[in-house]
């Protein structure tokens, strides 16, 4: 199943809509759609908050894959290239004082999947997350 | 997502229920620094009893980092309680355990103070 929607904050509950969707007509495991809400989130929001250009937002393409016993999710834009897979993991033992915010979004996505890969294809960068089922 | 607040004689017990997640982050930090400010002012501790929290992404997760900076300067003590299974996974490997242990359920939290 696929959709296409805006790179923009707004539209994070038609991304939401769109992988609820895929649950219920493909009767996928109810323990994975957290894992998958949490990653579609953070990547989202990482294409709306920096991955637009000054004419507009960038245009997503989402596709949920449901095959051999894997189900992958895979966002396209057109923004600028950008690996979000290069940011780097924060510090997760600093103290308080010193915790940073930044990159969490990113290390939550590789820990709730069993897989993370990035590409940049056709003027377009691809993130590809996977699990197994 | 809605949250309510009720005192008991020791602490403010803030009680967020639903999706913690980009939209609602920014409301409930302004909740949290607020019930952080009262609680300074008479007195009393923060629990956060999450057990109507069903999902919570890094934008909830700063609002509870925010949180927790500014309980410690307005010397405020601030307890987490009664994760769910997913929430307690995002707190547990995003290293928010060691910043916030959570504690069991309201009454361990409330006795912890």
């Amino acid at each position: 199943m696929q959709t296409t929607l805006p790179g923009e904050e707004s539209s994070l509950p038609q991304a939401m809509a769109f992988l609820h969707g895929c649950w219920e007509s493909e009767s996928l495991p109810e323990e994975l759609l957290f894992p998958f809400e949490l990653a579609l989130e953070e990547v989202f929001m990482n294409v709306a908050m920096h991955g637009g250009r000054p004419e507009g937002p960038a245009r997503v393409w989402l596709e949920l894959e449901h095959s051999d016993g894997r189900l992958a999710l895979s966002l396209s834009d057109d923004g600028p290239a950008f690996d979000p897979l290069a940011i780097p993991t924060p510090d997760l033992d600093a103290p308080l004082e010193e915790r940073a915010v930044g990159g969490l979004g990113v290390h939550l996505v590789r820990e709730m999947m069993a897989g993370v890969s990035y590409e940049y294809r056709d003027g377009r960068n691809v993130l590809h997350m996977w699990k197994t089922l | 997502m809605e949250t309510t607040r009720e005192n008991t004689d020791s602490a403010v017990v803030l009680a967020p229920a639903g999706r913690l997640d980009f939209a609602a982050a920014a409301a409930f930090q302004d909740i949290i620094e607020k019930t952080i400010a009262d609680a300074a002012s008479a007195k009393l501790a923060v629990v956060i009893d999450c057990s109507g929290l069903d999902y919570l992404s890094s934008a909830g997760l700063r609002s509870f980092l925010i949180g927790a900076r500014s309980a410690q300067t307005a010397g405020v003590k601030l307890k987490v309680c009664a994760l769910q299974k997913s929430v307690a996974e995002v707190f547990d490997v995003s290293g928010f355990s060691r910043i916030l242990p959570p504690l069991s359920d309201r009454a361990a939290a409330l006795a912890a103070l």
